[in-house]
């Protein structure tokens, strides 16, 4: 499961005249000429609103030695800048009351400020700072460095998160995208300025980058600003080298974690689905929204919508589950994940599976219309706020080309749902923590 | 599957470990009976490092530590470090590159394996039974016994017009050598008088040689050889006569002497039974 959300909105903009469009399916392929600006119009009565910088740099762009260093860089980030050396860029920031944060993930990097709608020119000032000028200080770094490890001390108590982590290193063994987000001990404490700086030098290219913002703010504002403080960013990479993503082999396969310590066992289990652009994923999250999720919350007793969760309660198998449907650019996990007890695991799984299989042969008329509905609802709640609605411009843009629109999206969900393809259900790859 | 190694426990003592460097190799264990005779010292000025004292500064649980003999210990300490091996000497040729779908090959792959499995569950059952059958027919008859159910008889001991008498399963089995009389006589005969019909070149594959099973077809007494009104057999018990065919010609008996199924080895052998 992504650990951040990503939600981005951006309008075409057919006065940029060297904006193109990305194709549709396979953004990763080729080079756009310029950095590409979208924004929504959620209402010019909002007095905040959102810019972002989406990057489509991560995790899966490094390899063994470098693993990490899309991390560290959203660390440095936010140590100075060169025009802002040390804590003057945080504390511009905060002066303005606005907040600045930003998440790394497998396949984007994002840096975003939530400002009042005012400030949006300040605003991009900043974030083009941020993004092409970072200061990369040496006592920074290694101060960074302790700070790193003890982040990821902590992450190891999160238990979810660290199946997921293991579920990518198994399923993908071998790949770029077994990675960690935040890399391994050693390369930590390894990595040097160059290194930074040449990941930088690398992802950070305009044709790579996304503006996104939301909020009460106009479209030729915002891109007056761009056009602004974005020109000088760079454009051609060296050597004319663009980094481009190799597909990433799924391999089915296992991976448990003892630790007798743990009370209770968490699980994920993933077959391989499509990637962002397959119109497959919207089957997929209907079948999702059909299996359900359920935890101890949950007030329904054996009355629950969800089958899998009927059976979860009337025999005590599990505390929760939740399925899942991440998907990366040519690739993608499709699973489920639970918490139980260490002895009824054999029967979650048992249950779960089932359930699967159930999908590809009984679904009812009524559970599916249902569970479309449900995805319906999500969908629009998803674009809640001006932060989500910027987060889904920018993924948007990044994973397909181009925003989607909520009717295209009902229309895709309206489609009769074939047949639940079997065929994803072939190869599995399982991520086990227990005790 | 990829195990993590056992927890820091009893090597507490011996596990040296910074914040967050890596230490070296573990210091050797001392053995038990050492450790009896001689206690180790506990050194009060150095914080003792294990798992309860660390869990008060780690973010959950303790350490993580492997220990071997002859390989570096090492001290692990976020989940982030640890590497699913390379399997790629266990791989198909078709999953080896890391850069390629596996979905394309899957069902080659898949394929591959059910066949194997096919053939191999055909071969171990082809195998299983026969390993039954072996035991189980040993427990069937032997081959001595088997034996007994075929005699073998050297022809040319018969002169001819004699009948011998030998037993076979128990009962007794006439071979009679015919003369050329004794044929054209027997071949002669109305097959339409007769109280069981059957022509005598039905009843035997040469016609100089007849084997019946001598038992009386009437109630179970062996006929005399050369004896009778129609120069076959007599059975003294109720007066029954049969021809030099076997054929019932005379008497209660209702059906011809049985011939029983053998075989001509060579010229001279035959085999009953």
């Amino acid at each position: 499961m992504p650990r951040h959300s990503r939600i981005s909105l951006r309008p075409r903009s057919p006065r940029w005249r060297t904006a193109s469009v990305w194709p549709q399916r396979s953004p990763i392929s080729q080079p756009a000429r310029m950095l590409v600006v979208f924004f929504s119009d959620v209402g010019t009565r909002c007095s905040c609103c959102q810019v972002g910088v989406w990057i489509e740099a991560g995790s899966r762009y490094e390899d063994t030695k470098t693993n990490g260093a899309a991390f560290f860089m959203e660390h440095m980030a936010f140590k100075g800048t060169k025009k802002r050396p040390g804590s003057a860029f945080e504390k511009e920031v905060e002066s303005l009351g606005a907040h600045l944060n930003g998440y790394t993930s497998r396949e984007q990097t994002a840096f975003y400020i939530k400002a009042l709608s005012k400030d949006m020119p300040k605003v991009v000032e900043l974030l083009s700072d941020l993004v092409q000028n970072c200061a990369l200080e040496d006592s920074q770094i290694e101060k960074e460095r302790g700070v790193i490890l003890q982040e990821l001390k902590e992450m190891d108590s999160n238990l979810a998160d660290v199946t997921f982590d293991y579920l990518h290193a198994t399923a993908y063994q071998g790949t770029s995208l077994a990675h960690t987000v935040e890399g391994t001990t050693e390369n930590i404490k390894r990595l040097t300025r160059a290194d930074l700086a040449s990941y930088v030098d690398i992802h950070f290219k305009a044709p790579r980058m996304v503006l996104a913002a939301a909020g009460g703010i106009s479209h030729r504002e915002l891109v007056d600003a761009a056009k602004q403080h974005f020109t000088g960013a760079p454009l051609t990479h060296k050597g004319d080298s663009v980094p481009t993503l190799k597909h990433c082999r799924f391999t089915g396969s296992e991976i448990r974690a003892r630790d007798d310590a743990l009370p209770l066992a968490h699980i994920a289990l993933a077959v391989e689905g499509p990637g962002w652009a397959d119109p497959d994923n919207v089957v997929l999250n209907v079948a999702n929204a059909i299996i359900g999720r359920y935890d101890r919350t949950f007030g329904g007793g054996t009355n629950q919508s969800s089958k899998l969760a009927t059976l979860a309660v009337k025999h005590n198998l599990c505390h929760s589950f939740e399925p899942f449907n991440t998907s990366y650019s040519d690739t993608g996990l499709f699973g489920f994940h639970f918490v139980s007890d260490p002895l009824s695991v054999d029967d979650m799984m048992f249950c779960a599976q089932g359930e699967w299989m159930r999908l590809c042969t009984s679904t009812t008329e009524s559970e599916v219309t249902r569970a479309k509905n449900y995805l319906r609802n999500a969908m629009v709640a998803q674009l809640d706020g001006t932060t989500r609605v910027c987060e889904n411009i920018g993924s948007h843009l990044l994973h397909y080309g181009r925003r989607i629109p909520l009717e295209e999206w009902d229309a895709r969900i309206s489609v009769g749902i074939r047949l639940f393809w079997l065929g994803y259900l072939s190869t599995v790859g399982v991520s086990i923590v227990w005790p | 599957m990829l195990s993590v190694a056992a927890r820091a426990g009893p090597f507490a003592p011996f596990v040296s470990a910074a914040a967050h460097a890596v230490p070296g190799p573990l210091r050797p264990l001392a053995p038990a009976a050492a450790h009896r005779d001689r206690k180790v010292p506990l050194d009060l000025k150095r914080p003792l490092l294990c798992r309860e004292s660390l869990s008060g500064r780690a973010a959950r649980g303790g350490l993580v530590a492997s220990a071997s003999l002859n390989a570096p210990a090492s001290v692990r300490c976020v989940h982030n470090d640890v590497a699913v091996p390379d399997f790629s000497a266990y791989r198909r040729q078709d999953v080896q590159d890391a850069s390629a779908s596996s979905q394309g090959s899957s069902d080659s792959r898949k394929g591959f394996s059910y066949l194997m499995t096919a053939a191999t569950g055909v071969a171990t059952a082809y195998v299983a039974k026969n390993v039954v059958t072996q035991f189980i027919s040993s427990l069937s008859a032997s081959a001595d016994v088997l034996a007994l159910s075929k005699i073998e008889i050297k022809l040319s001991d018969i002169p001819e017009g004699k009948n011998m008498a030998f037993k076979w399963r128990g009962k007794p089995l006439f071979v009679r050598h015919r003369t050329q009389a004794e044929i054209s006589q027997e071949a002669g005969v109305d097959v339409s008088q007769l109280r069981d019909p059957q022509h005598d070149l039905d009843r035997v594959k040469k016609p100089e040689w007849v084997i019946l099973v001598g038992v009386c077809t009437h109630l179970g007494c062996v006929p005399i050889a050369n004896a009778g009104d129609f120069g076959g057999y007599y059975c003294p018990c109720h007066g029954s006569h049969y021809d030099a065919s076997g054929r019932i010609r005379k008497g209660p008996a209702p059906l011809n002497l049985e011939v029983p199924f053998y075989q001509f080895i060579g010229d001279d052998t035959v085999v009953v039974g």
